[in-house]
């Protein structure tokens, strides 16, 4: 019984931390709204290092994710033919109020809270499995650029998130 | 400078989809800078929404947090 309060109030204090670093990530991409690939770097940053390892073992370098996601904007641009000089960045701030995510954030929002009551504890592997599922958009052009598959990335995960499961 | 003549618009919904999101995306820094700019050489917030085309609650609302005063841009 004390397990499970102390596990719901790790759980807690792991979301607060991720979604307070994903926005920090989002605001340093000059987005006020983290989407999920802000999601995929704050969740390199839980201190539980299983979002780390799930791209070790899928042969990704996770400190390489950053590069990747800005690689893959001047890929798309150079697509079209396009070729940019990045715009100096000029700082963002964070909305006021009630704390807001990108379409592709609420949808690692809502799996996160969906499947609560499966998380023993909240882990990065966790995160890293909904975001990698993720089918379009900026992560898996990113995991791509990264040369990483995001259903290996995914798989690689959920074994972590297997293991840890009692 | 890339000639707007030669952008080829891709048939691939998934590569065309990935050019909207990276345009809107620069196109944002772009609004950024150029916004920064315009205050720091005394532009009104009115003088703004209107090279924007908007308006200037929608300009302020979206662009207030760009100081006017830091020169780091």
């Amino acid at each position: 019984m004390f397990k499970r309060i102390r596990s719901k109030l790790d759980d807690m204090g792991t979301i607060k931390r991720l979604c307070e670093r994903a926005e920090i990530h989002a605001l340093h991409d000059q987005q006020r709204e983290p989407g999920g690939e802000h999601f995929l770097l704050a969740a390199l940053d839980l201190p539980d290092g299983t979002a780390r390892l799930a791209f070790e073992q899928a042969g990704a370098e996770p400190g390489a994710l950053k590069a990747a996601i800005e690689r893959q904007y001047g890929d798309a641009l150079l697509s079209i033919g396009l070729t940019a000089d990045a715009p100096p960045d000029i700082p963002v701030s964070a909305h006021s109020g009630a704390y807001q995510a990108a379409a592709s954030g609420q949808v690692v929002m809502q799996e996160l809270a969906e499947a609560r009551r499966d998380h023993a504890p909240l882990l990065g592997a966790h995160v890293v499995s909904i975001v990698a599922g993720l089918p379009q958009g900026v992560v898996p052009r990113a995991l791509r650029a990264l040369g990483v598959d995001p259903a290996s990335l995914k798989s690689s995960a959920d074994a972590i998130v297997g293991k840890s499961s009692p | 400078m890339d000639d707007l003549r030669n952008i080829a618009i891709p048939t691939d919904p998934e590569e065309a989809l990935a050019a909207v999101v990276a345009l809107r995306r620069l196109a944002d820094r772009i609004e950024r800078g150029a916004v920064r700019s315009a205050l720091q050489q005394g532009w009104s917030w009115s003088r703004v929404a209107l090279a924007l085309g908007v308006t200037k609650q929608a300009a302020h609302k979206r662009l207030s947090d760009v100081a006017a005063d830091d020169s780091s841009a």
